[in-house]
């Protein structure tokens, strides 16, 4: 199967500042009245999807939006909290689209495209007017203007935020520009569906086939693009930020017909989440890294030390970051401090009952600055932690640990967020675009709108403007073989009836990532790692119990597919993460570490978008490589010291 | 402190709409205090399974009380005993030792039941589409600082912004009413400069497709704003009774 | 566009300005009869007297009272038809989740004591208003004698018992009635709300406890 496929990323040339706009005056444009003859199948309604469906509809294309939900408006992305990035330089603090445009491109620790970040930048204008004008509450300040506040890797406060709400907030707002386009009946809504296949038809996107959750009818449906928007693959690791739903079936089973997967290793783990408290655990719950603005983290001296954290005197506790870092002690970035954490409680020196955590103390700031300023300043949290926890921050310490919280990595899109095949584009966080190596905190919800608003609504019609689309009916044998297909799977879960769950399995194959495909990853281990989601797989499909039938809402058929589709996916991360022989952005590869710890980039060999191409045979997939070329910004080793 | 517990669950099973459906009584033993809810329940439905029985379908998603998509009865209160909070955020050690918990789905004509605990509440977005937005096309919006408004109000107008759209309203409300539901929206864009042009139709149109789909009418029960994990305050309702007095007046 | 009287919002415009409408009545209709307890006998019946000297537009006003009362009643049951309709299947368990729920006896009960009032009102009406005429001179002028009449009615101990009764269902009724009306009209104040709300019981008990007084009063002193 595998071909000379061309990664032609369609970066324009010229200087960086006009390259966007001159890329949009050389589109070709589809006329008004033509856009009605063009339908378009956007799957998932998260920011990027939801903008999206609002934006092509308004041009006058009929929109097709699909999400697993019982309503679009509850995708993941309601639950980003703290706040979207935007040089607008409101502050008069010397912001601007170059810094953030550099900020970026160095915290994805130079492993993403100049011209995309750039572009990236300097769309985050437009966002904040869109979402503005469509009466999203943002913060204010008493003057009435906006209010801004400053964000991880940034020197200027440039994060706009509504509350501890800011994802729900502006997904909101997309979600209602697409239900005004939903009254208008230009977009019609297809809720609890699931996309389980992509149908290609001579090359191109024409279609895709759903399972209906509630009657587990197996639907067809004909589009001339298909726009996919269906989030990050965190899940894969079990325990994660991501909603329960989050998944990577629609972005696995598009590679499987032919797009290309790049930089699956790319994995972002957050240092500052509530800890697991029992195997019972079904995801985890992300604590804003503000936090560590007043907490100070430690962990006994000793070994499985169990006394209450109270009764532990000074002189026995390890302040770890404050000691391994003087100088930003417990302001680590993420990646540091959560590489930190972990090796603390591997000694056996983690807190809590399971030994996976470790404290983040706020008696001291509580002590100096008073009950008060905690309370204004981190309040909120504070609540949420005592809900989740049961236990009183203000009292005993609070627990925290790493844990899984975005991927970089997706199906790798061209500068028009096309995807390899004609047809299939793919936004947010589906796609691996912007964020190199490792994302800026408060620019994935940046990311994921400026795809949907306003990136999408150009480069589509330049595709249909240069693209003959022949009609398809469902009734195409293409169609047919697809559904076949996707029953056959579906049918096959269901007969397996074996012993184990399909959460057990989740759950395993979960342990195996953690472990090895997690925070630092080393090649003896990534080997390891590959034989045992191998024999997992195996187990998987031998030994897997679905309860119920097919053809009624079956949430764990639902999740066997979903869970089916990780445990090849895991396969690709490792290998993925083995074949990069260096340590860049959040993926730290033990071996390739300076001798104080810092991740040691290699630009000479490394520097490449790793794109992947599915072979039919999981454990031999291709490997195409983008280069990435650094003509503004000259890549240097990030440095925390 | 975390304690080992043993809880009956008294569940609504229906297979679906069509079916009558009945309680069931599960046991669960030594689960610990630190539990949620929603993991009680899957543990249970591992057990089911591995019995071979049918697990008892819920619906959940973020699972910390923002996405809006869990929901049922619990002893008789929308979401749980502990208010300002969704069914997600309800955990074990906030119930008793041996207590029986009663889960119910929530119940209206405009929601019915599809599955177990599992019902449709897409009558919520309809009643979007009939007007919850501000008609901005994208690319059309001036600086986001060209209109400023003033802090409290942009506060005013996120309280009321704060719905997840999770439904518990309806589901306490005696009437089964979605009155704070809709009005939470009309008042947050009502509330804003930008939402000023619609104001007339958005509220028409969102109370003319809110009856159309089977919603009762609102007596004043309050009892929406007790079982609210967002504490919307009925004070909407009235905003959007003031709205709809205007929008008769200007006809 | 489907306006007043199918809307929901309309029709609880409706209820509420006929609802306050009737509670002005009653509160005007209480102080007349507080006249039966001055001692002499006349005042009653020369306020009558008054109000019947309007004539034509005693009688306006008598039918726009009637209409009150009719489209009180219809937007009621309009109110709890939709309500009916909307939850055909109850719950099993139920309970309110307490804190700032304003679900009470009273709230839930509004249909029942509206009822209650409406059979009252039929048979109060019957009593008093097209009861017997007897003529009385007062200052040279003959009037009906309404206090003879109700001291009459109030004599049969089994009156005043039902009067009692029905009095209380009129608080219960206006318990949750008198701030409703406001938040239906859309009158929500962050401080002044919750005061109407708590006031809400002192006026209805106070307005029930005024009308619970005079028939026993009257069966006891006069
Ligand atoms: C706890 C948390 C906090 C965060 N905070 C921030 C923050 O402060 N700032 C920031 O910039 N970023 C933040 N992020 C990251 C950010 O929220 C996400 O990256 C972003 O929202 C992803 O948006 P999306 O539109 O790409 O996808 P999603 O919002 O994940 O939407 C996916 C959509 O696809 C649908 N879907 C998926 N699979 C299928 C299928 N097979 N068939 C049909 N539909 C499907 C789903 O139903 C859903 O509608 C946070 C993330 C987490 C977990
Ligand atoms: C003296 C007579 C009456 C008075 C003073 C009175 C007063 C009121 C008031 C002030 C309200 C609140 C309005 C609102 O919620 O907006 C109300 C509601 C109501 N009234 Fe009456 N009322 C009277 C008679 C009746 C009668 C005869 C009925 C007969 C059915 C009735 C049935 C109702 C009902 C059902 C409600 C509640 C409506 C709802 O739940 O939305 N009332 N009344
Ligand atoms: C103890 C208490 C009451 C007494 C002594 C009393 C007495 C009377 C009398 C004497 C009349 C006749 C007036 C006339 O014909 O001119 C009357 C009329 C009326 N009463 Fe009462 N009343 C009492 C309570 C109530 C209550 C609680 C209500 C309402 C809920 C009510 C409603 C009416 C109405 C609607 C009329 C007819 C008014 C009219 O036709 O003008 N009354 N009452
Ligand atoms: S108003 Fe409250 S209870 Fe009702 S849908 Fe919104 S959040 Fe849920
Ligand atoms: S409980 Fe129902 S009656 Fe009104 S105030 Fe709330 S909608
Ligand atoms: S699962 Fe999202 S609110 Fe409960």
């Amino acid at each position: 199967m595998a071909t000379a496929i061309k990664l032609d990323s369609k970066v324009p040339s010229g200087p960086l500042e006009s390259r966007w706009t001159r890329h949009k005056d050389q589109l070709k444009l589809v006329s008004p009245t033509n856009k009605r003859k063009y339908t378009i199948l956007v799957v998932g309604t998260g920011l990027a999807g939801a903008s999206a469906a609002a934006s092509l509809a308004e041009l006058g294309y009929n929109v097709k939006a699909f999400c697993i939900q019982d309503s679009p408006r509850r995708a993941h992305s309601i639950a980003a909290q703290g706040g979207i990035n935007a040089a607008k330089n409101y502050r008069n603090d010397g912001d601007s689209i170059w810094r953030l445009f550099y900020d970026t491109i160095k915290g994805g620790d130079f492993r993403a495209r100049e011209a995309n970040v750039y572009r990236l930048a300097e769309l985050s204008v437009n966002i904040i007017d869109q979402c503005v004008a469509q009466g999203v509450p943002f913060a204010r300040e008493y003057g009435g203007l906006l209010d801004t506040r400053s964000f991880g890797g940034a020197l200027v406060e440039r994060t706009f935020y509504a509350r501890g709400q800011t994802g729900q907030q502006l997904l909101l707002g997309a979600y209602s520009a697409m239900m005004r386009q939903v009254d208008a009946g230009r977009v019609t809504l297809y809720p609890r569906r699931e996309m389980l296949d992509l149908v290609v038809i001579n090359g191109q996107a024409r279609g895709i086939v759903c399972r209906n959750l509630i009657t587990g009818e197996l639907e067809s449906y004909v589009g001339d693009a298909v726009v996919l928007c269906t989030g990050g693959y965190g899940n894969a690791y079990f325990l994660a930020t991501y909603a329960k739903n989050s998944n990577a079936t629609a972005i696995w089973r598009c590679h499987k017909r032919g797009a290309l997967f790049a930089n699956p290793c790319f994995t972002q783990i957050h240092p500052t989440c509530i800890p697991v408290t029992g195997d019972y655990q079904s995801k985890l719950t992300l604590m804003s890294e503000s936090l560590r603005n007043d907490g100070r983290v430690w962990v006994p001296k000793k070994k499985g030390d169990t006394r209450p954290p109270n009764e532990i005197p000074e002189d026995e506790r390890d302040y770890f970051l404050e000691r391994k870092y003087p100088t930003y002690g417990n302001l680590a970035p993420r990646d540091i401090a959560s590489r930190a954490v972990k090796a603390v409680c591997d000694e056996g020196r983690g807190v809590g009952a399971t030994g996976r955590a470790v404290y983040l103390d706020f008696s001291d700031t509580i002590r100096e600055k008073g009950i008060e300023y905690i309370k204004e300043k981190y309040g909120n949290l504070f609540e949420m932690y005592q809900h989740i926890t049961g236990e009183d921050p203000y009292k005993v310490p609070m627990r925290i640990y790493p844990a899984v919280h975005y991927t970089m990595g997706g199906l790798w899109v061209d500068y028009n967020l096309m995807s390899t095949i004609p047809g299939l584009f793919v936004l947010g966080e589906a796609n691996f675009s912007d964020h190199g190596a490792n994302r800026l905190g408060a620019s994935a919800l940046m990311q994921g709108l400026a795809d949907g608003y306003f990136i999408i609504p150009y480069t589509i019609g330049d595709y249909f403007a240069n693209t003959t689309l022949p009609k398809v009916s469902p009734e195409h044998s293409a169609f047919k073989e697809s559904l076949a297909d996707v029953h056959r799977f579906l049918t096959k879960l269901l007969s397996i009836k074996g012993n184990k769950t399909v959460l057990e399995f989740h759950r395993e194959l979960g342990m195996i990532l953690w472990d090895y495909v997690g925070m630092a990853r080393n090649a003896q281990g990534l080997q390891i790692a590959i034989e045992k989601i191998r024999k997992l797989r195996e187990e998987f499909w031998n030994n897997l119990k679905v309860p119920g039938d097919n053809n009624m809402l079956n949430k764990n058929l639902e999740m066997a597919g979903r869970v089916a589709d990780f445990l090849e996916l895991a396969e690709l991360m490792a290998i993925d993460a083995l074949h990069r022989e260096e340590s860049c952005g959040a993926h730290f590869r033990e071996e390739y570490q300076t001798p104080d710890g810092e991740a040691l980039r290699n630009d000479e060999q490394f520097c490449y978008v790793a794109a992947w191409e599915y072979t039919g045979d999981l454990g031999k997939p291709e490997l195409h490589k983008e280069p990435l070329v650094f003509e503004f910004v000259t890549p240097t080793v990030r440095s925390y010291k | 402190m975390t304690k080992k517990m043993t809880l009956h669950l008294r569940i609504w099973r229906q297979p679906n709409p069509h079916t009558p459906g009945r309680f069931v009584t599960y046991t669960i033993r030594d689960v610990s205090s630190d539990m949620s809810l929603l993991e009680l329940l899957d543990v249970l439905n591992e057990e089911l399974i591995k019995k071979g029985e049918p697990p008892v379908e819920f619906d959940s998603d973020c699972r910390e009380g923002i996405c809006g998509t869990c929901g049922f009865l619990v002893n008789g209160v929308a979401h749980g005993p502990k208010r300002g909070r969704t069914a997600c955020q309800q955990y074990l050690r906030d119930f008793k030792d041996g207590e029986t918990i009663t889960l119910e789905p929530f119940r209206a004509k405009a929601f019915p039941v599809i599955k177990d605990l599992v019902v449709d509440r897409s009558a919520l977005d309809r009643i979007m589409a009939a007007g919850g937005y501000i008609s901005v096309n994208t690319g059309s919006a001036p600086d986001a600082n060209s209109i400023p408004i003033p802090k409290e109000i942009a506060e005013q107008a996120f309280d009321a912004a704060a719905c997840i759209g999770c439904g518990a309203c309806v589901a306490a409300c005696p009437n089964a009413s979605a009155s704070l539901f809709v009005s939470a929206k009309i008042a947050h864009l009502a509330l804003l400069p930008q939402g000023q042009p619609e104001r007339i139709r958005r509220v028409l149109r969102m109370v003319e497709q809110m009856d159309k789909e089977g919603f009762g009418d609102c007596s004043n029960h309050g009892e929406c704003e007790a079982v609210c994990p967002k504490n919307i305050s009925i004070k909407h309702i009235a905003i959007m009774r003031r709205e709809y007095l205007r929008a008769l007046w200007s006809l | 566009m489907a306006l007043w009287p199918q809307s929901s919002v309309a029709k609880k415009f409706l209820n509420a300005i006929t609802g306050i409408g009737l509670f002005i009545f009653v509160v005007v209709h209480l102080f007349e009869n507080l006249l039966l307890l001055t001692g002499n006998p006349d005042d009653f019946n020369r306020w009558a007297h008054f109000l019947e000297s309007f004539g034509v537009v005693l009688r306006i006003i008598e039918i726009g009272l009637a209409a009150f009362f009719i489209a009180h009643i219809w937007s009621a049951l309009l109110v709890y038809w939709d309500k009916w309709k909307a939850r055909p299947h109850g719950y099993r368990v139920y309970r309110t989740a307490g804190w700032t729920s304003r679900q009470t006896l009273s709230s839930q009960t509004m249909i029942y004591t509206g009822i209650v009032l409406l059979a009252f009102v039929i048979w109060h009406v019957i009593t008093f208003r097209f009861g017997p005429y007897y003529p009385i001179m007062v200052d040279g002028v003959e009037m009906r004698d309404l206090h003879r009449l109700v001291v009459e009615v109030f004599n049969e101990p089994i009156n005043v018992v039902l009067y009692v009764a029905v009095m209380v269902f009129l608080g219960f009724h206006l318990r949750h009635g008198f701030w409703s009306a406001l938040q239906s009209l859309g009158a929500y104040h962050p401080r002044w709300t919750p005061v109407w709300y708590s006031g809400g019981v002192l006026v209805a008990a106070a307005l029930a406890a005024g009308f619970i007084v005079i028939p026993i009063w009257v069966y006891l002193y006069l």
